[in-house]
């Protein structure tokens, strides 16, 4: 197919190919899926205006990465999976002059922002003319935990052998969702109803960790020592935003002192937007074993879709979810919680991980137990790792660090973040929230 | 006494976006004899830990809400805030009593121990 | 002061009840059940043919609260910290509203408590449902 013409209408993945529903038994494809190759850009806090750190650019930069990681070659490749979104919260400022430079300095599509705050199939392969042989592309929504989902499915159904799976975020100058209709005297009357009480994007998460408290007589300060350990791991993950720029710590006296977003939640609770990219490269188990990294098989994928009643899910919603969620996880890897080596679950927000943890039943806590769990020994060198990755808290907000942190135990080269109470094998990571995110079960053998 | 308060991410160089304050002008006003220290979204921890990086003894490091805490502890005759945010740096700091600074205008200010200070 | 707020298609019969001091909720007449906020269809049915907007007593009770320190909506900042409560409706305690609670201070939200609802004007003129804990003093 001719180059730049090959993903033009590139759609997103029908809502069939995420395994939503409760009792689909064992994934048709368990253990026939591997991820073998890993790449990442390098972070930044915001974009600086020069081409190579454009999310296009730096979105090269992994997919090149996980392709070199593999050790496949680029006409190899049949797929891309992909999130076209790419906003942290940022958007183009209506009349701010376009950056022709950064756009020119690649081939183009019909959207000039594409490359810059946005990212279609199209911009990718037209860039990267070393990959003749693309003939899937799909697209993911919202976040790497979505696009695992569907490249997981695609190389299972045979859509593609050798697909390359990429999530990417932009961040503009700025405060945090502060422009736009935020700074406007008013506003839609369907968002007012949400919006018109200037709630922060935590603000759901916070009043659930309140109710949590209530009901199970929790403090906030309980959270430091999960924030302490998920900061440590970020620092040992080189890919990661804090210690390529940052290494700071937060100690339990800083995460006290830290000032409040919306209260419960404060300013550690909440993950940095930041610039990065990450790309995978999966493919079937018999192609993988030829290749050079060591693989990491797919055991499941499994999505929660559950809509919560009124405006923002309540405690009982969220615990009825995740307990949900978990029994899909399982139930399609055919494993159970005494399986997980250790576990990944998304952190952006801290305050919902426990919710996550609690669902999975990860070393055997129930609902109001995560919190004095966390004040056991949750590190990488114990027998219960928590959060190994450092999650968005310990690297910056990617909603993927979680994803390759398990590939990259698993293939036991996670460096000084490496797992050493337990043996990797069976992991669990995924994502966003506890209602509605996408999930993925990993394991150093096909099960 | 003169307290100067310092916002560090996008007001001072060593910040993230990196400010037009050099560490050598807080030197040189903590030199006077001001009281001198950082209110910032960093962890205090971090705080600490840059100063002490840059040789400077700060007489405190709080996190960004905690200025009335400064002002209670410190007996001063004016208290400066010195940062680039509205919302996180002005606002708040005149809530706490502090005068607010914007970077450039505390490059023209005469720092002394008793002189000059803006009315 | 709250952004102002211009009715849409979807929400119009909501905002024009506030005008007129009351407070109505959408409902599916086949499920018998109201749904906020409000949507094209039914939330349980997915038909978009029996929804009408029901009136409410405009009496509930205080499930949930945070305090903002950190507004993302420049008209609120200067008002920063307040109170935002999910408020629940005595018809059906499924269904939440936000509010300010005006009149209670700071992070003294009486969690449990019954508040009525009260009709506050925003920066346009647009009137919003608010709530106050019942008996308090208006």
């Amino acid at each position: 197919m001719a180059r730049g013409g090959r993903a033009a209408m590139s759609t997103p993945a029908p809502a069939s190919v995420y395994r939503s529903g409760e009792g689909l038994g064992l994934w048709e494809h368990r253990g026939k899926v591997a991820a073998v190759g890993i790449g990442h850009s390098p972070t930044a806090r915001r974009w600086d205006g020069k081409p190579a750190n454009s999310v296009g650019g730096i979105s090269l930069a992994a997919l090149r990465g996980a392709i070199e990681d593999s050790g496949v070659d680029p006409a190899d490749v049949d797929g891309l999976v992909m999130d076209p979104t790419t906003t942290t919260g940022a958007f183009w400022p209506q009349g701010k002059p376009l950056p022709w430079d950064a756009i020119n300095a690649y081939e183009r599509t019909d959207d000039p922002l594409d490359g810059i705050t946005r990212l279609s199939a199209e911009w990718m392969l037209k860039n990267m003319p070393e990959l003749t042989g693309v003939q899937f592309t799909r697209y993911g929504m919202g976040c790497m935990s979505s696009a695992i989902c569907v490249a997981a499915q695609a190389v299972g159904d045979g859509r593609t052998h050798t697909c390359l799976v990429l999530k990417s975020w932009h961040n503009l100058e700025g405060r945090y969702y502060q422009g736009g209709a935020n700074a406007g005297n008013a506003i839609p009357g369907s968002s007012a109803i949400r919006s018109l009480w200037g709630t922060p994007a935590c603000f759901g998460t916070a009043v659930q960790f309140a109710e949590y408290c209530r009901k199970y007589g929790k403090s906030h300060d309980m959270m430091a020592p999960f924030i302490e350990n998920s900061r440590n791991n970020g620092l040992k993950f080189p890919e990661g935003y804090w210690a390529q720029h940052r290494p700071e710590e937060i100690t339990p006296e800083d995460y006290k002192a830290a000032r409040w977003i919306a209260k419960p939640a404060n300013l550690f609770d909440n993950d940095m937007p930041i610039m990065v990219s990450a790309a995978y490269l999966f493919t079937t188990a018999e192609r993988a074993r030829q290749l050079k990294q060591k693989p990491v098989y797919i055991l499941n994928h499994a999505s929660s879709r559950t809509r919560p009643r009124s405006l923002t899910p309540t405690l009982d919603e969220v615990e009825e979810d995740t307990a949900r969620t978990a029994r899909k996880i399982y139930e399609g890897a055919g494993i159970t919680a005494a399986d997980l080596s250790f576990e990944n679950m998304y952190d952006g927000f801290a305050l919902f991980h426990q919710f996550h943890i609690e669902g999975l039943g990860y070393r055997g806590i129930k609902f109001g137990e995560a919190l004095d769990f966390y004040q056991t020994d949750i590190s990488i060198g114990g027998p219960n790792p928590v959060s190994p990755s450092g999650g968005n808290i310990g690297c910056g907000r990617s909603r993927f660090w979680m994803h390759t942190d398990c590939i990259q135990q698993i293939q036991r080269r996670a460096s000084s973040r490496q797992v050493t109470g337990v043996k990797p094998e069976v992991a669990v990571s995924g994502g966003p929230m506890p209602l509605g995110g996408n999930f993925t079960v990993w394991s150093s053998t096909p099960g | 006494m003169i307290l100067v308060s310092f916002d560090i991410d996008g007001t001072l160089e060593e910040g993230d976006p990196p400010g037009i304050l050099t560490m050598d002008f807080v030197r040189q006003v903590k030199g006077e004899g001001l009281l001198v220290g950082s209110c910032s979204d960093r962890p205090i921890s971090a705080q600490r830990a840059l100063w002490a990086r840059h040789g400077i003894d700060v007489d405190f490091a709080v996190s960004k809400h905690m200025l009335g805490e400064v002002k209670a502890s410190f007996d001063a005759e004016v208290y400066y805030h010195i940062g680039d945010r509205e919302d996180l740096d002005k606002r708040p700091a005149e809530q706490a009593g502090f005068r607010f600074l914007w970077p450039h205008e505390a490059v023209a200010m005469p720092w002394t121990k008793t002189g000059s200070v803006r009315p | 002061m709250k952004q102002g707020v211009d009715p849409d298609d979807l929400t119009r019969p909501f905002w024009e009840a506030a005008n007129e001091g009351r407070l109505v909720i959408q409902y599916c007449a086949d499920c018998d059940r109201l749904q906020h906020p409000p949507g094209r269809t039914c939330h349980a049915c997915g038909s978009g043919d029996t929804l009408q907007w029901r009136q409410v007593s405009g009496r509930g009770r205080i499930y949930n609260y945070g305090v903002v320190h950190d507004c993302p909506i420049r008209l609120l900042q200067e008002d920063q910290p307040f109170n935002a409560a999910v408020v629940t409706l005595e018809e059906d305690p499924g269904i939440q509203m936000y509010s300010h609670l005006p009149g209670t201070p700071v992070d003294e939200v009486p969690v449990g408590e019954a508040v009525e609802v009260v009709f506050e004007a925003t920066a346009n003129g647009q009137k919003v449902p608010e709530w106050r804990v019942a008996g308090a003093q208006r």
